[in-house]
């Protein structure tokens, strides 16, 4: 395979600092250590790109850096022959380890055990204990620098590279042993251990070499071993990059990649895929395929030398040191492509390039559909994924080649044939479908978009806007252009951009599952535009945003690098819930995400909906829905509480609070006054008091201002309030109280306030101001009170010159007593969502609320507390089910013979389909849908003896109705019939059926639940029609198996019985009011026998207990103990609500003492008996009685020939074929 | 050159035309189109109003023409005014004397299928030349007739030269709509394309993508697409037509729609069908009695 530059390799980050040497990724976070020429060792955080810190004690230049995996440390070995540990939680170098005797190449880590390995110019390598801080090993032999030493990952192994030329592979289990276990060191163990390895020169036997490589002509520069393979890759400065492959007992080379045209600086093995990576001097990386040592991709890099190469463990990222720092890359992209439909995801997997699809709704993966291991090249991932429901095709780009996409179809029943058969293909950077046979190529040089069919031949070919980079599907029929600064709308039919929205950079594009909304991704915005392109927010994410998808309520969620976030319409956005690792999101249900991880592997996340479930609601205004969530969640939380508050909903806010503070606070900026007051009570602070006047004295509230004022004792205000509202009493109150106080000033305020000139007088010779008293009583002619003031002054009239007496004031008279209430203040508003949360609202009320308990059986106790049961459940099987029903369905040969009664017209016009149903069924409501009613009213006649189809009309036009379809067609003409089927996926002419509305189950579930309840709220006449229309919509219908048969015949029974029930009890009510029954000995005995009767039908068991404390009752009054017993008794045997027990006990106890029956009725209990559903008497068991063929009810034999008076349609004693409801 | 198909000027007004979107053929600016296409585009205008009841305006406007195919489309209005007869002497004349014209052999073919000509009018559309509105309304006939094999065959024969085009494919869709299966699924998506795209979507396609629907089983989507084009246009006959039979099918109680819907459209065939089915029940039902009366 031919080498190909990519010109635009993925880097993720990068730094500019001078040489970095030496380079370690985090295993967990997103960091990554540089250790530079100027002695610096910088710790990044690759995913921002923020320098997080600078490690700065080593003299020189530092080569080698790693982290610890699991503890908080690094190591570093410099130039200046040190190897340093250090904490990058303290930010300190905790120690130093002192012992080479030159240059540190690098340092690593143990995966395991504590243990350092160190290379250097010393020619040695060593390892370090870092918990007790000691040199543990030296490893002599390479006698030139060595360049780098490795531990193995799993084994005891150590790999060292040399300017020696040589690669060494050396064991040191030796040393793991010595080291593990030091104590238990036999001499036994020893000796063993002499023997079977070969000590070195100096007896050493902790590290053995176990292997010495050569092959390179030169010395080697850096050598690592494969992950999980016995494989091992040297590089070195004869420009070659070598593998080897070693066994227990040797070692070889395997092979040699060339490429580089410069010195090898760095090699290590891809941690997933068969990738060797390379770097050099010549300022390339190279990627080579590890199976076939072939280039499969270099990068360029124009001024800098790379001198060192590392992988991220776990994740697919590599950096590369160089002459002006460091940079992280990745291979290749690792959003997997994928499209969703309806409930399905079509992706395609990582390693081996399989389409597969996903059900969101069974949760479950579908096997391989497709491999596209011929697509593109195989190092290259395909880049997106575009699925056409229509034809089951999908359309795959891949960037290989310089773009190119394929058109293949997936194999119809979903799995097995791998191969690919028909594929088309051709050149693009981009393909979509747009339409059910059209899809859009684009290509980016000739920018150029090609409509084509489905064949792959161009229809139409479109110019887009200048600068084009992607398109996306745009809505049908339309495309979306993305260009740098815009996307444009663009309508293939019409050929021209219909709208234009600028945004910068947009390279997702995501649409809501209406198609009413699309959400524009780029880097680190969100932009949401309504399907016209008109901008309906946007949203700036400091950290990138990797995917979204769209809520089915219109919440657009989407993941950054470490996030779930949400955003609403209106831009309110949130986080939903941290990542660990980053995924793509797919689809949103419920608390589910649906997402990709980076290896293309389905994954179900779980959020927590309720905060922007909360808050669409809120912007929807819908409380039901709040109320909704607030009861069932636990959504308090000052976050909440600020966002409402910010949002202009207060009063919403003050449900959640319980802090008084803030609580008073929200009360008083929605105008809440009364929690205000409350709130204002408990917290009892001056401030909170003033803020409080302040809010009710613009309110018009001056109840509370009088209130407030009283707890702030501001007794002007107050006074001026009293004098404002004309509140009298309550000023010469506050007078008093001046005096008590004695402030004068108040006191005087409050007798002007009154226009109490005595106190005033008063007040002025108390403080000693005789004149102000003087002229006071002189200007309100009190000339006593002048005299007397005189007389205590000694002073005469004429001694006092006075000036020109004006006459008095006095205040105003209050016309109105506003003091008596408040101002017409408007009512606080009370939000619906706030009555709904008091439970003001009536059917708001989330407990389900019990069965409505009317009881008009006339008594208390029993209606109430079996509104709980039979719902859903149909009558349990009682032994005689359907007895009247084994007469089989088998005799139909005769049924067959008198259908081919359609002339088939040779000329001109065919059959219709209605026709055919006809002749392919047996069946009367096939027929009936035919429009063949005769031939139904045949079949019913034969096979259940109907007669009256009167009754049957609707149903019969019902099913009619239901089977046509109009489709407008041509302009001016008639619309087109077409035929509903019930056999939707069946193109078979004879095996064609209609559609039956109403079927069994609908009956069932609908239907039959009303019956029940018109039953329970002893609505007798409409329980009646609804049991009749049961029976009626049965007696024409269809079903698809045969188990289904039984499940209608249950029906039938159970819709007669409540039929004839229902029927019994009216028939009772008809006989007259009360105080007939009680006056006419005859009606009173039917009425008694009626009720009984009314307890033998085989309703659900808190039914029949109805009829049964109904009977129990007429019986007790009307003094038939006896009978009264035995329904009681009967009720006790039946079990069920404890309040109509504990009557039937109370009655029994009762009857007990005396039990007679005053009226003698002809009701045996303990007789075997059914009802004459004509008549409504007992038929005795072993008596002579006939039925109805469909419904199963019972007649006197007089009764043999009439119409049956529970279906209304069969004759009563005619015997049929049976029933048929299946074909 | 065909001047309907994809480079022609009058693609667009004709495309409008069949989408059901009368009231943009009517507005559809005809000032720029070469002469030779202003007939066409103006029968199309004059249908489109015949199509949406303006038939007065029509006659008054072919009053006095002489060129056939203003003829046979004043005689097209007659025959929507309820003049059948009329209209038919009109036709039967044209599609003797011009039967090699293509607009004559759609028009007379119309007015001849709704006089319940379909033998002849079949005889005029199959001389035919390339002229899809002729296939789509053999299709039609031959729907109509209950000849499914011979629509598929006149389909199929049209997608041979006209892969792709509007008509085909509703024609297509029509057929599908008899055949089941698979068929309903690509019929609905024809019509979805059609009715969803704010281009070409109006209430006919919207009706039709329901009816696929309904079909198909999906009664939640089909309500949804009913409502969609009952806010477009809440009295169109095979709307409410529709609605009521999707109602039906789900079990409601729909005799206040029937009432409804037979004060708006009396004539139309559901409503007809309906009753005389209505009667033949009564006759049938007679036919029973019980052997002893109660």
């Amino acid at each position: 395979m031919a080498s190909t530059s990519s010109p635009n390799m993925l880097t993720k980050f990068e730094s500019k600092s001078s040489r970095a040497k030496g380079i370690a990724f985090h295993p967990k976070r997103p960091w990554i250590l540089v250790s530079l020429h100027s002695s610096t060792i910088q710790l990044w955080d690759y995913r921002m790109g923020t320098l997080i810190d600078r490690f700065e004690e080593h003299d020189g230049p530092v080569r080698g850096v790693d982290f610890h995996k699991t503890q908080p440390l690094f190591v570093s070995g410099g130039d200046d022959y040190k190897i340093k540990v250090w904490s990058y939680q303290t930010r300190r170098c905790l120690f130093t380890l002192n012992g080479h005797l030159d240059y540190l190449r690098t340092v690593f880590f143990h995966h395991e055990l504590p243990w350092i390995i160190s290379s250097s110019d010393d020619q040695t390598i060593r390892i370090w204990n870092w918990q007790n801080r000691s040199l543990i090993c030296t490893m002599t032999g390479h006698n030139h620098y060595t360049m780098c030493a490795q531990f193995h990952p799993k084994e005891d192994l150590v790999v060292s590279a040399s300017l020696d030329q040589s690669v060494r592979v050396w064991d040191i289990s030796g040393l793991r042993k010595k080291h593990s276990a030091p104590t238990s060191m036999t001499f036994e163990d020893q000796m063993s251990r002499g023997n079977q390895n070969q000590a070195d020169v100096f007896g050493n036997t902790d590290a053995v070499v176990k292997f010495v490589l050569e092959g390179h002509d030169r010395g080697v520069n850096w050598v690592a071993f494969h992950p999980t393979l016995p494989l091992i890759v040297s590089a070195g400065d004869d420009r070659l990059v070598k593998l080897w492959r070693m066994s227990d007992t040797k070692a070889w080379e395997v092979d040699t990649c060339r490429g580089h045209f410069q010195n090898a600086s760095g090699c290590l093995f891809h941690p997933h895929q068969d990738l060797i990576l390379s770097c050099g001097e010549d300022k390339t990386i190279r990627v080579w395929d590890l199976n076939k040592r072939t280039s499969v991709q270099s990068f360029k890099r124009e001024n800098d030398r790379f001198w060192v190469i590392a992988a991220h463990p776990e994740i697919n990222l590599f950096a590369a040191g160089h002459d002006n720092g460091v940079m992280v890359f990745k291979l290749e992209r690792e959003r997997p492509a994928s499209a969703f439909y309806q409930n399905n995801l079509f992706f395609i997997t990582k390693k081996d390039k399989h389409v597969r699809s996903y059900d969101f709704q069974k949760n479950v993966e579908s096997p391989v559909l497709l491999t596209l291991k011929n697509l593109g090249s195989p190092w290259v991932p395909p880049r997106s994924l575009s699925y056409n429901p229509a034809e089951r095709a999908i359309l795959v780009t891949s960037p290989a080649d310089g773009g190119s996409y394929e058109l293949i179809y997936l194999p119809r029943d979903g799995s097995g044939s791998m191969g690919t058969t028909d594929t088309k293909r051709g050149l693009g950077n981009s393909a979509v479908f747009v339409a059910r046979n059209r899809f859009a190529v684009f290509n980016v040089a000739a920018q150029q978009i090609d409509i084509k069919d489905l064949s792959n031949s161009t229809t139409k070919t479109i110019k887009p806007p200048t600068g084009t980079t992607d398109i996306y599907f745009g809505g049908t029929g339309n495309l979306l252009l993305i260009t740098p600064t815009a996307v444009h709308l663009y309508d293939i039919q019409q050929k021209k951009s219909t709208a234009e929205l600028a945004v910068n950079g947009v390279k997702y594009v995501v649409w809501s599952n209406d198609g009413l909304y699309v959400a524009l991704l780029s880097k680190h915005n969100v932009t949401i535009a309504t399907k016209t392109l008109e901008q309906v927010s946007t949203l700036h994410e400091t950290i990138r945003i990797k995917s979204a998808t769209w809520d089915d309520a219109g919440v657009l969620l989407y993941s950054t690098l470490n996030h779930i976030k949400y955003t609403l319409l209106n831009g309110d956005n949130g986080i939903v819930r941290t990542l660990d690792q980053t995924v793509y999101l797919v689809r949103v249900k419920a608390r589910s995400v649906y997402c990709l991880d980076r290896n293309a592997k389905p994954q179900i996340l779980n959020i927590d909906p309720t905060e922007y479930r909360f808050k669409l609601a809120l912007v929807k205004r819908n409380y039901e829905e709040m109320l909704q969530i607030i009861k069932n969640s636990s959504l308090v939380g000052q976050s909440i509480i600020s966002y409402l508050q910010k949002k202009g909903y207060p009063e919403i806010a003050l449900q959640f609070v319980q802090d008084p503070t803030t609580r008073f606070e929200l009360a008083i900026e929605c105008g809440n006054l009364e929690v205000a007051v409350e709130m204002a009570k408990q917290l009892d602070k001056p401030k909170l008091w003033s803020r409080l006047t302040t809010e009710a004295l613009a309110h018009g509230n001056h109840q509370i201002v009088e209130m407030t004022y009283q707890k702030l004792k501001q007794f002007d205000k107050l006074s001026f309030l009293y004098l404002a509202t004309g509140d009298q009493a309550k000023l010469s109150r506050m007078a008093k109280i001046a005096e008590h106080r004695g402030d004068f000033t108040a006191r005087f305020q409050n007798a002007l306030y009154l226009g109490d000139v005595a106190d005033k007088i008063q007040m002025f010779k108390e403080i000693d101001l005789y004149p102000l008293a003087y002229i006071t009583a002189k200007s309100n002619g009190l000339t006593e009170e002048c005299e007397s003031i005189l007389e205590v002054t000694g002073l005469t009239e004429e001694q006092i010159t006075l000036p020109d007496i004006v006459s008095p004031l006095s205040p105003p008279k209050p016309i109105v007593q506003t003091f008596q209430a408040n101002w017409p203040t408007k009512a606080t508003s009370q939000s619906f969502f706030e009555k709904a949360l008091l439970g003001q609202v009536e059917g708001l009320s989330l407990e389900d609320e019990p069965a409505a308990a009317s009881n008009g059986f006339g008594f208390d106790e029993a209606v109430e507390g079996d509104g709980v049961k039979g719902s859903g459940n149909l009558i349990e099987d009682d032994e005689e089910d359907a007895a009247g029903w084994d007469m089989g369905d088998d005799i139909v040969p005769e049924v067959e013979s008198d259908f081919v009664n359609v002339d088939s017209a040779e000329a001109g016009a065919g059959s219709s389909e209605a026709d055919l149903w006809a002749r392919n069924s047996p069946i009367a409501a096939d027929h009936v849908a035919g429009g063949s009613f005769e031939t139904a009213m045949q079949l019913l006649n034969r096979q259940l003896g109907a007669v009256n189809f009167a009754p049957l009309k609707p149903r019969f036009l019902e099913i009619y109705q239901a089977t046509r379809t109009f489709i407008p067609a041509s302009a001016s003409l008639p619309p087109l019939t077409n035929y509903v089927r019930r056999t939707v996926d069946e193109t078979d002419p004879r095996k064609i059926l209609p559609i039956i509305p109403r079927d069994i189950e609908s009956l069932a579930t609908g239907d039959l639940q009303k019956g029940y309840d018109a039953m329970r709220a002893n609505k007798l006449e409409d329980g009646a029609r609804i049991f009749k229309g049961i029976l009626h919509a049965l007696l024409v219908n269809a079903v698809s198996v045969a188990s289904e048969v039984d499940e209608a015949k249950k029906l039938i029974t159970s819709a007669c019985e409540y039929s004839l029930a229902m029927a019994i009890e009216l028939s009772r009510r008809n006989l007259g009011t009360p105080e007939e029954v009680a006056a006419s000995p005859e009606k009173l005995k039917r009425s008694l026998e009626l009720s009984a009767y009314f307890t033998i039908p085989k309703l659900e068991v808190s039914h029949r207990q109805l009829a049964l404390a109904s009977a129990m009752r007429a019986a007790f009054m009307n003094k038939n103990y006896n009978s009264a017993l035995g329904f009681a008794n009967r009720m006790l045997a039946n079990g069920g609500n404890a309040k109509i027990l504990e009557n039937a006990r109370k009655t029994k106890a009762q009857c007990e003492r005396n039990p007679n029956d005053t009226h003698e009725i002809e009701f045996d209990q303990f007789a075997d008996f059914e009802i004459c559903a004509a008549s409504h008497t007992p038929i005795y068991s072993g008596s002579q009685f006939e039925v109805c063929a469909f419904d199963g009810s019972r007649y006197q034999p007089k009764y043999k020939g009439t119409v049956c008076t529970v279906c209304e349609v069969c004759e009563v004693g005619k015997n049929g074929s049976g029933l048929k409801l299946v074909a | 050159m065909d001047p309907f198909s994809a480079e022609g000027e009058l693609l667009n007004i004709h495309n409008h035309f069949h989408q059901g979107q009368y009231a943009e053929v009517i507005d559809f600016d005809t000032s720029g189109l070469s002469p030779e296409n202003k007939l066409p585009a103006r029968i199309l205008q004059l249908r489109a109003q015949i199509a949406l009841g303006q038939t007065d305006k029509v006659i008054a406007s072919v009053n006095g023409q002489d060129e056939p195919e203003l003829v046979a489309v004043g005689a097209l209005a007659e025959l929507v005014t309820g003049n059948e007869a009329k209209a038919l002497e009109v036709a039967e004349k044209l599609a003797g004397e011009r039967a090699d014209n293509g607009a004559i052999q759609v028009l007379a073919g119309t007015i001849l299928q709704a006089a319940g000509k379909s033998e002849e009018a079949l005889a005029l559309l199959n001389q035919h030349q390339g002229n899809l509105e002729a296939v789509a309304l053999i299709v039609q006939i031959h729907l109509e007739q209950n000849r499914l094999d011979l629509a598929l065959k006149e389909v199929q024969a049209a997608k041979s030269w006209a892969q792709d085009s509007l008509l085909v494919n509703l024609a297509e869709s029509w057929a599908g709509l008899r055949v089941g299966g698979e068929k309903y699924q690509q019929a609905f998506y024809v019509f979805e394309e059609l009715a969803q795209a704010p281009s070409t979507s109006s209430t006919q396609s919207l009706v039709s993508q329901a009816v696929a629907e309904i079909h198909l089983g999906r009664l939640e989507e089909a309500e949804a697409a009913i409502q969609q084009a009952l806010t477009k246009y809440p009295a169109h006959p095979e709307c409410l037509a529709n609605n009521i039979v999707l109602n039906v099918i789900a079990g409601k109680d729909v005799s206040e729609m029937i009432s409804a819907f037979s004060s708006t459209a009396p004539d139309h065939p559901f409503l007809r069908d309906l009753q005389e089915k209505s009667a033949f029940f009564d006759q049938a039902a007679a036919k029973y009695s019980p052997k002893v009366s109660a």
